[in-house]
């Protein structure tokens, strides 16, 4: 693993300096039924192919944001911060 | 029979050469002395004093000289100073290293775990998977002998070999690999166009193959007619001269990976090399051929011959037969003839005799015999070279028609290999081309270039505008356009489209066919002894793909990682198995492609230690120290029983500043923290503490800790030791996207912490302090800030321990001050400093949890039997879905307290049985109970024995011993001493 991610805050870095936080998923809504709870708590799309997926920035501003990343070729094609997603 | 003058059996000296005749370096090897000229490596100083065998073959044992001259294969592999599998032919050699040879015993002359060449028959490829396939124990037995006696050095793993390295980050506009004439052409033309250049090259000095030609170039542009020797001076000295290039000499780019990183090792440094364009420059190798003993030691590439010639000034052997499938191999019969080698023969296995070729006119002038349509058929000799025999070829097969000649010395040439193992990790495309017999790059991605043999052009003409041509276009990618260079460029492409088609009409290359043999071994991967009868063997087994071939027989997957082996490896695949090569395709090129040593990857350990600010006192009263997460803490200043008693009786201190410490502010930090935590918080009214637990969604306990209301939008949160970057990011994953107002800010380095407990812990802290803590004024579970012999702290009241006492927060840089305040404070009552131990203890004997200590990954707050904590009437909370499903299923087990009739403690996984089945475990923590005198602690016990007074069996060492469950703290139950 030897990509870069471009951080909204502090631009280019080395992947090392970033945490991976998993894909984003939807966070039920608190009366959701048992099945959709087990869904998020467990179940994950494991895509090969584009995926929106939380990083953290653990050695630089410390903030969470989004990427587009192709699992492939672990191309990151966009970073953001994130929208309302839980 | 060793000469051992450095002076001896050199040639007439050459500007070619790179020995210094004026110093004498001594080392020894194998317990003789060597003596060498400096710029010898281990390899050229062994050749000149008569050593044949450098190393013992991997699996036969069979006897390895010199084959490569140039680090690719792995025949010259040693142990230098304690290294394992040093190249012998790289290293350069230095006053008193001690090298010794690999994988043979009792030595290398007479080793006898040679007698397996004899035995080849029983050892057919993958007689591992054959033969010891059941019983399993017959494998248990067998593979600690194999792996003895197979292999090659032996690592030392009390080196701290990782010490020796350091890693360093580079970046380029350009990096160009390889620093032949290619290459420096691309690094001049990218740095003359403006591009910031890394110039990498394997080798000392710079040059390529050039550095050992000694043929007359001419036609080149900027360069007046010279030796090839001559003009890689010319070339390294215009690209030291040029502005804007790093030179890395001595180093290999062993690996490409994703965002054009390459790795490479030079010497010590471990370089990340982050590069915005690369240009593959690495050129070729040369590789041998296939016939019966190819093995014997003097058996030699003709690179290798040419390297040991014009670089070290050696005699290669005193008569020679040369062996070529191209062109090759007429230079390097001339370059013998005049160092004094008897050219005994030269066979070309092409058909006809290359009349254009200048060299192989000369040879025929000076009456040496050459053979068209010959191949050679054996080595003779097993020690050494001794004599070759070769056979006139007929419709591309050898014939009866035989023929032997004495030598000493067989030089070989069966073609070249591109060096393009970087381009195809880069993900660019291999095709074979039959024009040029040769495997060539294809769609190359769009950030990288390649130039030079490496395109399977063997031209110096064309190799060099190859580079220039990439040179321009790399840097031209990056907008590096100066004037004229697009017009260049353009130039350039239309001259080399037409030389390259030249060159093209004129290749002649010989059908390469290579027969299984029969009795004596043909050797194809020489890293891993296997032969060209094991790789037809395995096709006709069923494995006719490469890539399974290539696992099941290992050929390629030696040290020198298929440099030597893998064009003839596919060859004679696709030849069994009826393909094209083309067709065959090759195996994936994965990094590393030279061996790189682990240590190298490891690099320095960096382990931070981190200490807190009372660190200083805890050794000055002897503490022995214990690692917690990165930071050092007292486990103890004397027995942690003693400690244990002045905290129940006097009053003890203990430095808690490591304790995690976040501060959170803003309009929705209760929102956030009612969100976090499965506590109500909006409610906590200021100036109050409460106790909280975090779950993760899925219910799991990550951590707890207390949170105190400072201010209407101020709270002081700690957490664990451990945990608290972890939180710290775990609140912010909770902030991300919610638009919610609140500040988060790790303050735990900012702020020293000292819990002060123990019945006399009021008037200790009351003499430093004018906050009122009498019971009335200052409660259990409230807060209040103040001085506390003058430094503003906050003070919070709270329990860990049982007992009262206030856990004091203040600036970390009067730490060791009130320390001090507080022991002489404390003197009149017996104040006494306790570690982590007696903490454990006494935090035990109240029953309160440790996260990730008493609780792992399956537990909740449910099973912990924590409910209490946990609010069922709060809307939301993180864990909220998940513990109400646990809670509606209802609990399988649980973790309750247990004591045991005596003194015995039970270890850590002792299992609780029912009968002989075990049905629970005893968790982490179990001690000795001071208040008690008995052992006591936690276990996960099925539900049904979760009950107060219980009876449990718990194993310990062989013997079933009872306890009694409890659900209750057992020193004091009821809280009473911590609200005193």
């Amino acid at each position: 693993m030897a990509f870069l991610i471009d951080c909204p805050n502090c631009g280019n870095r080395d992947v090392y300096e970033f945490r991976f936080g998993g894909e984003v998923t939807a966070r039920p809504a608190p009366d959701a039924s048992d099945r959709e709870w087990t869904r998020y708590f467990y179940l994950r799309r494991n895509v090969a192919g584009e995926q929106h997926e939380w990083w953290y920035h653990t050695f630089g501003c410390r903030k969470w944001f989004v990427a587009v990343r192709d699992t492939v070729t672990n191309q990151v094609h966009e970073t953001a911060w994130p929208k309302e997603t839980h | 029979m060793m000469l051992n003058s450095p002076r001896e059996g050199r040639l007439e000296p050459h500007e070619s050469q790179l020995i210094d005749r004026n110093r004498v370096v001594a080392f020894e090897y194998g317990g003789w002395p060597i003596k060498a000229n400096g710029g010898d490596t281990i390899a050229s100083a062994l050749h000149a004093v008569g050593i044949r065998t450098l190393s013992r073959s991997f699996k036969y044992h069979r006897r390895r000289g010199l084959l490569c001259v140039a680090g690719r294969c792995a025949n010259c592999m040693v142990t230098v100073d304690g290294v394992p599998n040093v190249r012998a032919c790289l290293e350069p050699v230095r006053n008193g290293m001690k090298v010794r040879h690999q994988n043979a015993w009792p030595s290398l002359d007479d080793d006898l775990l040679s007698i397996l060449d004899r035995f080849d028959r029983l050892l057919p490829v993958g007689f591992y998977y054959k033969m010891f396939h059941s019983p399993r124990l017959l494998w248990r037995l067998a593979s600690p002998i194999i792996r003895r006696m197979a292999g090659l050095g032996s690592v030392n793993v009390d080196s701290a070999s990782g010490s020796r390295y350091h890693h360093e980050n580079l970046h380029a506009d350009v990096a160009v690999v390889g620093a032949g004439p290619s290459g420096i052409s691309a690094a001049l033309a990218a740095a003359g166009a403006g591009a910031r250049v890394v110039l990498i090259d394997d080798q000392p000095t710079l040059g390529g193959h050039l550095r050992f030609d000694t043929r007359t170039h001419g036609g080149l542009p900027d360069f007046p007619s010279m030796e090839g020797h001559a003009l890689a001076v010319e070339l390294e000295r215009s690209v030291r001269s040029m502005e804007g290039i790093d030179i890395l000499p001595n180093a290999t780019a062993f690996g490409h990976y994703e965002g054009n990183l390459l790795g490479v090792l030079s010497e010590s440094r471990m370089i990340k090399l982050r590069a915005r364009r690369i240009v593959i420059a690495t050129g070729s190798y040369e590789l041998p051929l296939t016939f019966d003993r190819n093995d014997v030691p003097g058996v030699m590439l003709c690179t290798g011959i040419q390297r040991l010639i014009h670089l070290y000034g050696i005699k290669p052997g005193s008569s020679a037969v040369v062996a070529t499938t191209n062109d090759q191999g007429y230079d390097v019969a001339l370059d013998m003839l005049e160092a004094g080698v008897r050219i005994v023969a030269v066979a070309d296995s092409r058909p006809s005799f290359p009349h254009r070729l200048a060299a192989a006119a000369t040879l025929q002038s000076r009456g040496v015999l050459v053979l068209d349509s010959h191949v050679l058929t054996r080595a003779e000799g097993g020690k050494r070279v001794v004599g070759a025999v070769m056979a006139r070829q007929a419709n591309g097969k050898p014939t009866t028609e035989e023929r032997q000649f004495d030598c000493d010395l067989i030089a070989v040439s069966g073609g070249f290999q591109a060096a393009d193992s970087l381009l195809y990790q880069a993900g660019c495309e291999p095709a074979y081309d039959d024009a040029l017999g040769e495997t060539v790059p294809l769609k190359l991605p769009s950030d990288m270039f390649a130039a030079g043999e490496v395109t399977g052009i063997h031209d110096l003409a064309i190799s060099m505008a190859q580079g220039r041509l990439a040179g321009l276009e790399a840097a031209a990618g990056l907008g590096h356009t100066a004037a004229g260079v697009n017009g260049e460029a353009d130039g350039l492409r239309r001259e080399l489209a037409a030389a390259e088609a030249s060159y093209r009409s004129g290749v002649s290359i010989a059908p390469m066919l290579v027969e299984p043999g029969q009795g004596a071994k043909r050797f194809v991967c020489f890293c891993e002894d296997v032969t060209a009868k094991d790789i037809a063997y395995a096709v006709d087994e069923g494995f006719d793909d490469v890539q399974t071939l290539k696992r099941y027989t290992t050929a390629t997957m030696g040290p020198c990682q298929g440099k030597m082996c893998l064009k003839h490896f596919v060859g004679i695949s696709a030849q069994r198995a009826g393909k094209g090569i083309g067709e065959a395709g090759v195996t994936t090129a994965r990094p590393p492609l030279q061996p790189v040593p682990l240590g190298a990857l490891a690099g320095p350990s960096y382990m931070p230690i981190k200490r807190t600010s009372i660190d200083g006192r805890h050794r000055q009263l002897g503490a022995h120290m214990v690692d917690v997460g990165p930071w050092q803490r007292p486990y103890s200043y004397g027995p942690p029983q003693d400690e244990c008693q002045a905290v129940r009786q006097r009053v003890g201190i203990i430095d808690v500043s490591t304790l995690g410490k976040l501060d959170v502010r803003g309009r929705d930090a209760p929102a956030l923290l009612g969100k976090v935590y499965t506590h109500h918080f909006a409610s906590l009214r200021q100036g109050r503490i409460r106790y909280g637990l975090l779950c993760a969604d899925n219910g799991t306990i990550l951590d707890d800790g207390t949170v105190t209301r400072l201010a209407e939008d101020h709270y002081f949160v700690t957490t664990s030791t451990a945990a608290v970057e972890t939180i710290e990011e775990w609140f912010k994953w909770w902030l991300a996207g919610t638009g919610m107002c609140a500040h988060v800010t790790n303050v735990t380095s900012g702020l020293a912490a000292i819990n002060v407990a123990g019945p006399r812990a009021r008037e200790t802290l009351g003499k430093l302090t004018g906050v009122d803590l009498s019971p009335d004024a200052f409660r259990y579970m409230r807060s209040a800030q103040g001085d506390v012999a003058g430094v503003p702290s906050i003070l919070l009241r709270i329990g860990f321990v049982g007992e009262t006492g206030w856990e004091v927060h203040f600036p970390a840089e009067y730490g060791e001050y009130l320390w001090d305040a507080l022991m002489d404070a404390g003197e009149e009552f017996g104040i006494s400093p306790f570690g982590t131990e007696a903490q454990r203890i006494l935090r035990l004997e109240k029953k309160h949890i440790i996260p990730n200590h008493d609780t792992d990954m399956v537990s909740n707050p449910l099973n912990s039997d924590m409910d209490w904590v946990v609010r069922f009437d709060k809307e939301d909370f993180i864990g909220r879905g998940a513990l109400a499903m646990a809670k509606e299923r209802g609990l399988r087990n649980k973790l309750v307290g247990f004591v045991m009739r005596d003194g015995l403690v039970p270890d850590d996984g002792d299992p609780v049985v029912a009968g002989r089945a075990p049905v629970g475990r005893v968790h982490a923590s179990s001690r000795l109970s001071p208040t008690l005198g008995k052992g006591f602690g936690f276990a996960w016990v099925p539900i049904e024995l979760a009950n107060e007074g219980e009876v449990i069996y718990i194993r310990v060492d062989g013997r079933t011993l009872p306890a009694q469950v409890t659900l209750e703290p057992v020193y004091d139950p009821e809280g009473v001493r911590l609200r005193e």
